[in-house]
């Protein structure tokens, strides 16, 4: 069980230096993520005076809240091996079939039912990648396409608009003791992450399964299980930022979302999980998370285009992800 | 197992092996349909027009299954597809300027040297391949992360050097590339025809392919047999960067024109053609024939789905099925199998 344990700090992989070299080493490591994000902080209060307020640091948060919670998610199928394409697809579809039952609907019924299809979703992916050990980089590929496929041919291509519903707007406009709603729900999702991935059952089985399936079957842990939930986890989250950021727009497209795996998917890694499992951490996803939002508002207020963004951003993963996996073996 | 089966898929045995495929039946299947239940599908234009999309898609999904048989992925190429085309373009305005030439005219219109400027563009396909080779050998980043880079960067870096507007070009060499057709076949399907028999002939009898399907079927045991597996998956690369590039060109000749906004998640239909194709994403496995064959089996369903005026949502429904099934009934029948 040892060995298990030790996948919880992705620093074993590194072998020998000082620790400090350990710290900065693998996968980026959490400490040089926190150094980038502090020296983003700094030079942000330098450069621009209305950077360092807590109403711009409200506005980064709510930003990237959405982006974080499925970065969260994205990060548990990781540490199983998994990945998951799917979740652009899950908060389309989720959506959309929220905004056919909103005319009639009462709130309770409409929100339920876009976290029900999310889960619903996100356990399909499950059952055809645990149950039927189907690649999940192809299933959730599929289960995408047929995502928002379906939403636009429940939709007819028609947007919806939730606007006469306050209780679907709070998700993303509303605030808790001032705090903005999806940043709450950012928060709660980090907690929960936390606790399921430290849990001595859970969060053991979890990195298990992605560090080495077979011992960890040979030892008594039904990975099956483990994948179903990282997968219906993911979907629940889906469902929920496509609630929150719908919400924000007052908009539901069903053409909305697009490429919206992949910026999450950078998140991910850039918060130090690999795509050969085992390794990550939800204090990585979270630090990922605020870098690319300081980043972003950064490249804002200097006016930079949208396109630019892009290449910056690329540079940015690059520059975090680089030094880390080169100590690495890469098998895949 | 694939290395010591390979040279019996050629020779005589090509008559039983094509009668066994499931691809093969499915394509007879979708152009039984379509004499059924349309005069149009099987008219001269119409399976042109089905070849040429075959072509670009094609070629997109043949370099990506190369480096697919060599346990890597490459997101990237519908990002260099249309960048590298875009690249060739401007590259060539820009020495034209250099030389005092006025190369871009009527309104965005390009109408410099042709060859310079489509013999740029697969040059730069081929040295955006060799990044992503060195990024992802040299660096040691995960392939599937170090395209995702190039491939979310060259979009934007697309969209900067041409200030999102279109670029046409429509004349001569590009014309006879979009519309040429030979003994039925059109130009761009002839190319990518060409294309993947040399990459078969490549994959199957030299012994770089060897080396290449071997490092997807065990890459430690690869290495440790003293093969360069490096190198070897940097030339993976570069093929793949080379035939998106090819693909872009044709795609351009297609349309007539280049803009930053296209092709955006190709990536996905490659993917599509190559599992379909029965290329495994574990590595080692699959042949670029059945690439070839499953690239033709999807245009004609898309283009038979077209015809009967289904709309596109439902023929992204039918690829994600498709999809599934494809790998479903993969795993189904490797499991009846006896190994």
């Amino acid at each position: 069980m040892s060995d298990i344990q030790k996948t919880h700090n992705p620093a074993v992989f590194v072998r020998g230096g000082s620790r400090l070299a350990r710290a900065f080493g693998s996968g980026g490591g959490d400490l040089s993520r926190l150094f980038v994000l502090i020296a983003l902080l700094v030079s942000g209060a330098l450069l621009f005076p209305g950077f360092a307020s807590p109403g711009n640091a409200m506005v980064i948060l709510t930003s990237v809240a959405g982006v974080g919670i499925l970065a969260l998610g994205m990060t548990m199928v990781i540490i199983t091996g998994e990945i998951d394409l799917s979740v652009a697809g899950i908060a389309v579809l989720s959506t959309v079939i929220g905004g056919v039952l909103l005319p009639g609907g009462s709130p309770a019924m409409v929100i339920g039912a876009v976290l029900l299809t999310g889960l619903v979703l996100g356990l399909i992916n499950g059952i055809l990648v645990a149950a039927l050990r189907l690649s999940s980089l192809i299933v959730t590929l599929a289960t995408m396409g047929i995502a928002s496929a379906l939403a636009n041919i429940i939709s007819r291509g028609q947007a919806s608009y939730p606007n006469a519903m306050p209780e679907f707007l709070w998700f993303g406009r509303g605030a808790i003791a001032g705090l903005p709603v999806p940043v709450a729900l950012f928060l709660l999702a980090a907690a929960v992450a936390l606790v399921l991935t430290g849990s001595a059952s859970f969060g053991r089985r979890l990195y298990a399964t992605g560090g080495n399936a077979r011992a960890a079957e040979l030892s008594g842990v039904q990975t099956w299980k483990v994948r179903l939930t990282v997968f219906a986890l993911s979907g629940l989250a889906a469902a929920l930022v496509g609630l929150i950021e719908s919400a924000r727009l007052g908009y539901i497209n069903p053409a909305g979302f697009v490429g919206l795996e992949l910026k999450v998917l950078a998140v991910a890694v850039l918060g130090g999980a690999a795509l050969s499992g085992g390794v990550g951490s939800v204090r990585g996803a979270v630090l990922a998370t605020l870098i690319i939002g300081c980043i972003n508002n950064l490249l804002n207020q200097a006016g930079v285009s949208f396109y630019m963004q892009q290449v910056v951003t690329g540079l940015v993963i690059l520059a975090v992800v680089a030094p880390g996996f080169s100590k690495r073996i890469d098998v895949r | 197992m694939s290395i010591a089966t390979t040279p019996r898929h050629r020779g005589p045995a090509i008559i039983p092996q094509l009668i066994g495929n499931p691809l093969l039946w499915l394509l007879v299947l979708i152009l039984a349909l379509g004499l059924m239940t349309s005069p149009v599908f099987l008219s001269g234009n119409n399976i042109a027009n089905v070849l040429r999309n075959a072509a670009v898609v094609g070629l997109l999904a043949t370099g990506f299954s190369v480096v697919l048989l060599t346990g890597r992925i490459d997101l990237s190429i519908a990002s260099v597809m249309v960048f590298s085309v875009i690249a060739g373009v401007l590259l060539t305005t820009e020495a034209g300027r250099y030389l005092g030439y006025r190369w871009i005219v009527r309104g965005n219109t390009f109408a410099g040297p042709e060859a310079l400027a489509i013999g740029l563009c697969l040059a730069s396909g081929a040295l955006l391949g060799l990044l992503n080779g060195l990024g992802s050998v040299g660096l040691k980043i995960t392939s599937f992360i170090f395209t995702l880079i190039t491939m979310t960067a060259l979009r934007g870096v697309s969209y900067l050097i041409t200030n999102g507007a279109p670029v046409y070009y429509s004349e001569g060499l590009m014309r006879w590339l979009g519309e040429a057709v030979f003994f039925g076949l059109p130009v761009g399907f002839i190319l990518f025809l060409a294309m993947a028999v040399l990459l078969h002939l490549t994959l199957s009898g030299t012994v770089f392919g060897r080396r290449l399907m071997a490092i997807g079927g065990n890459e430690k045991a690869a290495r440790y047999s003293g093969i360069n597996t490096g190198l070897i998956v940097i030339a993976a690369f570069v093929i793949s960067g080379f035939c998106a590039a090819l693909a872009g060109v044709l795609f351009t000749a297609r349309l007539m024109s280049v803009e930053p906004a296209l092709a955006q998640g190709y990536e996905l239909i490659a993917i599509t053609i190559a599992v379909i194709g029965g290329i495994s994403l574990a590595g080692g496995t699959g042949s670029i024939p059945n690439v070839l064959l499953s690239a033709v089996t999807f245009s004609a369903g898309l283009n038979l789905l077209a015809i009967w005026g289904i709309a596109t949502w439902y023929q992204n429904l039918a690829i994600g099925i498709a999809l599934i099934a494809t790998v479903i009934l993969t795993r189904v029948l490797n499991k009846a199998k006896p190994s």
